[in-house]
């Protein structure tokens, strides 16, 4: 046999959930009088999924919580076989995992869970995002006239943006704090969650549907002065103070860059 | 390769001890760092590795080129690969010879190679291949295996001989995974480090294993055991001071006892090298 059969008669036996060795794979193999060749064989086949088990329980501590430890491992195994890993990083491993919950499990389960592992892993994503310079109070103190005409910002690369639909945000605070996991409850409004890092942490945040429009509008591109139009509505003459107060606290905390 | 430019004793760098390694500046004379956990965009781990670079000689352990496996080399990986080391600025590269990747996806483990004449061609080539892009020898390990391929006609370390012999690539010697491979396949783990063409070997691995009795796993999450540390000093006595590196990959202990077992690595090596001195 050649070396790429073999290496391929290996590969569909790690991969298929299956641990009855292929007759033409076993062929192949050589064992020993201390470890014969079926066994080191399962030892191959055991640490291929403990492995990748192992991997999605670290990048969702939370949702395995949640859901106790042998419902998670069958939603990771079924995930595995249908999506084995496609990138050379194990940090990628969990990456469709919500998309995957999608298929796998029926309403009403399936679009809390949804939202709560895409929540999990807007953590994973902001974790390693690009390092970047975001826009400083420091710098927005020297700021001249011009500067606050001018202004146009981004989020930062490592924030994401989540409008929730359940109170997912109260089941992941207890189900990380280990305490009693609260029943599932559908908001009468989506809720706006940003997840972001902030230095080296990571962070999260819900925000009220003013500010998620105000942050929204200029991160977009709007500029400080459309963003003062759009809260006078609301505001009347304390617009500006508000788009003041509100841009201070996106700056601090880390949310803004220039464009 | 000269005796004097060993690095001395290392440690893997591990984020479970960043922030004592840069608060302490432990006696550790060099970092491995595993080089797929810096290829990220940004955040902690390239933060404490820029940091602890300016203290530390460090050296890239990869686990996911997967030199013998049967898909061609991942352009995007080596990339990233060349990228990081431009960055940290290793005083060498090393990855496993073994392959971790079949035809159709990531297997995310170390496995063992036939060692015939065919994948020697095969990895051989691979091995040009990288060096050409990475502009050093690459520095391939040893693994842990639990079986073996019956088409194979030479040991694995006559392999890794032949493949240092045709490409110029330095090896990096796995004590605790000869140990570990021997016991599981019957074979003499000394006859294999004998085989090895000793001017070749860059590094040395020490790492703990679990025992099942009939068999061993490479587990990373124990202290190293007895007979790999004196299969540890033999090798010395033969290769003279090499630089050595402890790995520890689960069940972390506090970053002192991984100190301790570095120290017994430093006396073992003198204990080997003064004994084996050839008398005045
Ligand atoms: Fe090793």
């Amino acid at each position: 046999m050649r070396l790429s059969a073999q290496q391929e008669a290996l590969e569909r036996y790690l991969a298929t959930g299956d641990s009855v060795i292929p007759h033409e794979l076993m062929e192949q193999i050589q064992g020993s009088n201390t470890l014969p060749a079926a066994d080191g064989l399962m030892i191959y086949h055991n640490a291929y999924r403990a492995r990748l088990l192992s991997v999605l329980r670290e990048d969702f501590p939370a949702l395995h919580r949640w859901m106790g430890d042998e419902s998670f491992a069958q939603l990771a195994l079924a995930y595995i076989s249908a999506w084995p890993p496609r990138h050379f990083s194990l940090r990628w491993l969990g990456e469709r995992l919500p998309e995957f919950i999608r298929g796998y499990i029926a309403e009403p389960q399936r679009s809390p869970m949804i939202e709560f592992a895409t929540l999990e892993w807007a953590f994973t994503l902001a974790f390693d995002a690009p390092d970047t310079e975001p826009l400083s109070l420091d710098v927005m103190s020297r700021f001249s006239a011009d500067d606050w005409v001018n202004l146009r910002v981004y989020l930062t690369p490592s924030v994401r943006w989540l409008q929730l639909q359940h109170n997912t945000v109260g089941i992941w605070v207890a189900a990380k704090a280990e305490a009693d996991i609260p029943d599932v409850v559908a908001l009468s409004t989506p809720l706006d969650c940003l997840v972001w890092r902030h230095e080296l942490v990571c962070q999260y945040r819900t925000l009220e549907s003013g500010e998620a429009s105000a942050l929204r509008l200029l991160s977009d591109g709007g500029s400080f002065a459309s963003m003062c139009e759009n809260l006078v509505g609301q505001h009347g003459e304390q617009a500006p103070l508000r788009a003041a107060t509100w841009l201070k606290q996106w700056i601090g905390e880390g949310l803004l860059q220039r464009r | 390769m000269s005796k004097s430019n060993t690095l001395g004793f290392g440690l893997g760098l591990r984020s479970e001890y960043y922030q004592q390694i840069l608060e302490q500046r432990p006696e550790v004379d060099w970092f491995e760092i595993i080089s797929e956990n810096y290829m990220v965009g940004g955040g902690k781990a390239l933060y404490f590795l820029d940091a602890i670079k300016e203290q530390y000689p460090l050296v890239m352990h990869g686990v996911s080129l997967s030199i013998g496996g049967p898909h061609e080399i991942d352009a995007d990986y080596l990339r990233q690969l060349k990228t990081l080391a431009d960055r940290v600025q290793p005083c060498w590269v090393a990855d496993h010879l073994c392959w971790s990747r079949g035809s159709a996806h990531h297997l995310h483990d170390l496995l063992p190679l036939p060692f015939t004449q065919e994948s020697l061609l095969h990895v051989a080539s691979r091995v040009r291949l990288v060096q050409d892009v990475l502009q050093r020898p690459l520095v391939l390990e040893n693994v842990s295996a639990y079986v073996q391929w019956k088409t194979s006609c030479m040991s694995e370390s006559q392999f890794l001989a032949e493949l240092s012999s045709l490409t110029g690539c330095e090896i990096l010697l796995d004590v605790n995974n000869v140990y570990v491979s021997s016991r599981n396949q019957g074979f003499d783990p000394w006859q294999f480090i004998m085989e090895l063409p000793h001017g070749r070997i860059r590094q040395i691995h020490l790492a703990g294993h679990s025992d099942y009795g009939h068999y061993l796993i490479d587990t990373h999450d124990q202290p190293i055991a007895d007979p790999v540390w004196t299969l540890y000093s033999k090798t010395l006595s033969y290769l003279g001071a090499t630089a050595t590196l402890i790995e520890r990959d689960d069940h972390f202990p506090p970053f002192d006892e991984l100190l301790a077992e570095l120290s017994k690595a430093r006396s073992i090596s003198a204990n080997a090298l003064r004994a084996a001195a050839p008398c005045a």
